[in-house]
């Protein structure tokens, strides 16, 4: 049983998460292009915002299969677990308090022109924010993952 | 934008106690634990992905909250929910 609860971590992991990570590091890209005037890119940063909440929302299943493999393994209190957990939590911390709250300030500053008082620096700071907080979204990703793979302190090894 | 939540909100809706029914009804009858196992983090995500769903609809916090009770809480948000779209400018 453990073996289908892994494959079923891993494939939601690949996929679900996978496609976060990409969205949140394209969003950027496309939001500077859209603040610089380009009109093309404003349906690229909604598709992107939508994958990132959709996938975001589905990417739940991650941890709940994560728990219910390391349980029926017997590993869920090994320390790179709860290590890997609380990455996690921070993962989704990043993601929530500041990635899909900033992509949302810079579509609407995309698509209804710049918010009320704001200049046009202040979205361009905003945009450097945003871009900040994907790419440390994506790289405690990077980190939970070796985490899965290295297994440190375990004894079943690589 | 809130009628594709309220859509997805409605699938987990009917996922979580449907899959809550089947753990228990194999914990009182042949307790078989494969069957545990798979679907038991079913459930877990279906509560989670209502819970967060819930939270995303344009409602006062007390109803989204209400998202967090478990089993019903999609039922009873969606419940919430209609009622306000029923109103007369609610």
């Amino acid at each position: 049983m453990a073996a289908v609860l892994l494959s079923v971590h891993v494939v939601v992991a690949v996929v679900f998460v996978g496609a976060v990570t990409v969205a949140v590091s394209l969003f950027p890209r496309y939001g500077r292009q859209a603040l610089a005037g380009d009109a093309a890119a404003v349906p690229a940063l909604r598709l992107l915002h939508r994958v990132t909440r959709v996938y975001a929302v589905l990417s739940l299943a991650v941890p709940v299969f994560g728990i219910a493999t390391a349980s029926s393994l017997g590993v869920l209190t090994d320390t790179w677990v709860l290590a890997a957990m609380a990455l996690t939590l921070l993962a989704a911390g990043v993601l929530v308090g500041a990635v899909l709250p900033g992509q949302q300030q810079v579509l609407g500053a995309a698509e209804g022109g710049l918010p009320p008082g704001g200049t046009r620096t202040d979205v361009g700071a905003r945009v450097r924010r945003l871009a900040t907080a994907s790419g440390t979204f994506n790289l405690v990703w990077v980190v939970v993952v070796v985490l899965m793979v290295v297994r440190p302190g375990s004894t079943t090894g690589v | 934008m809130s009628e594709s939540p309220t859509r997805w909100l409605a699938l987990a809706t009917t996922v979580e106690p449907a899959t809550l029914a089947v753990l228990l009804v194999d914990l009182a009858t042949v307790h078989w634990a494969p069957l545990a196992s798979a679907v038991g983090p079913l459930h877990g995500t279906a509560y989670l992905v209502t819970a967060v769903l819930a939270r995303q609809l344009p409602l006062p916090r007390g109803v989204r909250l209400r998202g967090l009770v478990p089993a019903v809480g999609g039922l009873l948000v969606l419940r919430a929910a209609g009622r306000r779209g029923a109103a007369p400018g609610g």
